[in-house]
Formats: C-alpha cells, sequence, structure tokens
C-alpha cells in the first residue's frame, strides 16, 4: 500500500522537477529576448502606423464599454495650401475583433480627420497559408529570378516591405463603410482604384480574416471617440 | 545492421502518416506552403527525439499506469522550450505558425512512439527512431505542402511561379489537404501491395 503510493509520487516528483529545471532556464534565456523584440515591434508598429508623425506622451488608458482601451496620440507638422504651417494631430490604437480561429488584434493609426495613416496586425491565430496571409510579405521576385541570383527591378521597387494586406488600408476613410472586393494579392497599382470605392482586396480563402480586421477598425474608431470623450477637459497646458 | 533499420524505416516501411495512420491533424493543416512544413517538421522533430530520449532512458522506473500523465508532462516541456525558443529567436514563423507549435502536444507520433517504442528500447535506438520518424514525418508534410503551394498559391518557397497566373485556391483550402493525401496514401498503398504480390 505505502509502496503504491510514495514511489509513484517520488518519480513523478522527480520527473516534474528536472522538467521544471529545464523550463526555467530556457524562459531565463528566451524571456528577455521575447519582451525587447515585444518593446521594438511596438515602437515599430507606432512608426509604421503613423509615419511621419512624432508620437506624444506615453499611452494612453481608459475604460470603454467595459473593457481596456490603449491609445497614443502623435502630431506632425504640414504645409497648407497657403504655405502656411500647422499641426496635425494623428491617433494610433489597439484593437481586436473575431478572426476565423480567434481574435486579430491590430494597431491602427487614423489622422484627425479619419483617415487610415496605416495598419499593422500585432497577433493572430488564422489558418497558415490563408488568414495568416494577412502576415505575409507579398512576394514580387519569382523562384526563377532567384536561381538566376538577382532580383530584378521591378515597378515594385520602392513598395515598402510590409505585408500586402496592410499596406492597402493607408488613405480609407473610417467615416465611410469600409467595403471589400476580390481582386487577389494587392498591389500599389491596385491603391487608386480602391480608395475611390473605400474598400480593400480581402484574401482569397480568407474573406473572414479580411471583413474581422475591417470591423475592429470600425469598433476601434467608435472606441476612441468615446475614450478621447471621457479625457476631453485634460491636458490645461495644451488649451490656447 | 539493426541501427540503420530503425533510423530509415520512418521514412517508408512505418511512415508515420502514410502507413502507421498517425498525425494527420498537423499534416493536413499546417501543409499550406514549404517552409510552414519545414519548421514544423523541425519543431516535432526536436520535440521527438527529446523526449524519446528521456522517456527511454527512464523507462525501467516508470511504473506502468504512471506512463501517460509522465509522457505528456515530459511532452509538455519540450513543447514549450520549442516555444519559447520560436518566439525569441525566429518571430515570423512563430506567428505563422500560430497555435500549432502549442498543439504539437497533442501531435499522436509523439505520444505513439513514447507509448510503441521509447518505453520498451534502449536510449540510443529511441533516439535514432525519433529521428527517423521526424524525417519520414517532414518528408510526407512537405512533398504534400510542395503540391498544396505549387497549385494552390503558384509559389515555392514562398516565391512567385508563374508571374500573374491566377492559382487553383482550393489546393490551399482544407479540399485540396484532403484529395492531395488521399492521392499520396493510394500511391503508397498501391507500390506497396505490388511489391507484396512478387
Amino acid at each position: 500500500m505505502m509502496k503504491d503510493i510514495i514511489k509513484p509520487t517520488v518519480i513523478l516528483t522527480a520527473i516534474a522537477l528536472i522538467c521544471v529545471f529545464l523550463l526555467s532556464h530556457v524562459e531565463k534565456l528566451t524571456v528577455p529576448v521575447i519582451a525587447k523584440r515585444a518593446k521594438e515591434s511596438r515602437e515599430q508598429a507606432l512608426a509604421l502606423v503613423l509615419p511621419g508623425f512624432t508620437v506624444t506622451g506615453d499611452e494612453k488608458r481608459a475604460r470603454v464599454d467595459g473593457s481596456d482601451f490603449t491609445w497614443w496620440e502623435g502630431e506632425k507638422k504640414v504645409e497648407d495650401a497657403i504655405m502656411k504651417e500647422k499641426t496635425v494631430k494623428g491617433f494610433a490604437f489597439l484593437t481586436k475583433s473575431p478572426g476565423y480561429s480567434g481574435d486579430i488584434e491590430t494597431m491602427v493609426g487614423v489622422d484627425e480627420n479619419g483617415k487610415v495613416t496605416g495598419l499593422t496586425v500585432i497577433s493572430q491565430t488564422e489558418t497558415p497559408g490563408l488568414g495568416a496571409r494577412c502576415v505575409e510579405v507579398a512576394s514580387r521576385e519569382t523562384l526563377w529570378d532567384r536561381f538566376r541570383g538577382g532580383i530584378p527591378v521591378r515597378d515594385f521597387a520602392d513598395e515598402a516591405r510590409i505585408p500586402w494586406f496592410q499596406n492597402q488600408f493607408e488613405g480609407l476613410d473610417t467615416k465611410k463603410k469600409i467595403g471589400f472586393m476580390r481582386r487577389g494579392v494587392w498591389n500599389p497599382n491596385m491603391r487608386e482604384s480602391l480608395l475611390e470605392k473605400n474598400a480593400i482586396s480581402a484574401i482569397t480563402g480568407a474573406t473572414i480574416t479580411s471583413t474581422a480586421v475591417i470591423a475592429g477598425i470600425e469598433a476601434g474608431v467608435a472606441r476612441l471617440a468615446k475614450a478621447r470623450a471621457t479625457q476631453a477637459p485634460a491636458a490645461p497646458g495644451g488649451a490656447r | 545492421m539493426r541501427h540503420w533499420k530503425e533510423l530509415v524505416k520512418g521514412i517508408w516501411s512505418r511512415n508515420p502518416q502514410l502507413v502507421l495512420g498517425l498525425a494527420f491533424c498537423p499534416t493536413l493543416a499546417v501543409s499550406t506552403s514549404v517552409s510552414n512544413a519545414l519548421w514544423m517538421t523541425l519543431a516535432a522533430t526536436f520535440v521527438l527525439v527529446c523526449s524519446n530520449l528521456l522517456i527511454s532512458s527512464i523507462r525501467k522506473i516508470v511504473p506502468g499506469h504512471l506512463r501517460i500523465p509522465l509522457f505528456i508532462t515530459i511532452i509538455a516541456s519540450f513543447v514549450t522550450v520549442v516555444d519559447l525558443l520560436l518566439n525569441a529567436y525566429q518571430p515570423e514563423v512563430y506567428r505563422s505558425l500560430g497555435i500549432f507549435i502549442p498543439l504539437i502536444v497533442v501531435n499522436c507520433i509523439i505520444l505513439g512512439r513514447a507509448e510503441e517504442f521509447a518505453q520498451k528500447n534502449g536510449v540510443f535506438v529511441s533516439v535514432l527512431d525519433g529521428i527517423g520518424m521526424g524525417i519520414g514525418f517532414g518528408l510526407t508534410l512537405t512533398v504534400l505542402a510542395a503540391v498544396r503551394e505549387v497549385l494552390g498559391a503558384n509559389s515555392l518557397f514562398g516565391y512567385t511561379l508563374i508571374p500573374g497566373m491566377e492559382p487553383a485556391t482550393a489546393m490551399v483550402m482544407a479540399p485540396g489537404a484532403f484529395f492531395t493525401l488521399a492521392l499520396m496514401l493510394w500511391a503508397m498503398n498501391a507500390v506497396n501491395s505490388r511489391s507484396k504480390r512478387k
């Protein structure tokens, strides 16, 4: 009886200790790297969704509709039609909406006129090869180019090396309904005709993923307005 | 000679998916692109070899009724190691494979080899068995992924094959995986039954 209880307990404990020892060492090794990457990618994400803007202050948090909402404010100096310098405000926020197999978390940048300045997917668990293509960087060179040993300068040579799906959100108007079309892999030549319709080209075979990202933007813009309204009288030094 | 046999059996005569009928879930799900398939192979083989190594070395002290919880603890630990390492050093791969890395815990090849082989055999042959099974798993996965990526996405290793051609998207979706895997199973059985008749 005692043997039936003590021996298994000792063995299970010993194996668990070995596993914990292994895991704690791997964790010690990797967690700083993961944290550093997370911080870097947060900064890169902000630079990506608010291009040209300087982020002012730290991230801001508010409770909107029962859950936390995080956003950043930035500003950029532009020259208007009569060469007068003025400051344009921009906002970046985190938002998420349910995709095909879990929440898709994105960071979206909008300027004060409600135009999207950029979008990047922070985390997703969509199907590899389908919905997960929302983080795929389109390859403009073919396999044959690779074998020949050089990547030719194609029309898209100056295209930003960011995922094509995310690239196409720049310039969309969040005050109007954002639609989607089935045009396959987006390329910069499609930008104008899609912006006219205020639409994106959905990922082939992953319409749910594509519409989820749009739903995330719409929900995020609405929550941004509410969050800013709660903090409106703040910033005493900023008022003129 | 026996050692060589343990190593190569996973490739053909005891191929995990095509003969043993194991691990269809990751095979169907991750074979959408060749690079996904190769990283999945690497991750699963690492877990398989490590768990075979540890399980075969403690096989004499493990009481029969305790083996399942013990095996799962060991396998889950190695999967967590892979998960952390990929997250830290290959974030792109980690993002692309997503949920299928933690799901290696329930990859039935790994528990299957622990049950069927590692707990009955020595450390050295168990490691060879793990490597061989990993190669066999990876070979099936990569062939399947190559067919699906070429036909379904018009690309290989992410590089476009024929610019401007519209790919047969059904091939990267679930039906394409089932068709291709069925054809591979059929080809395997046809070859095997023909060689048996001789």
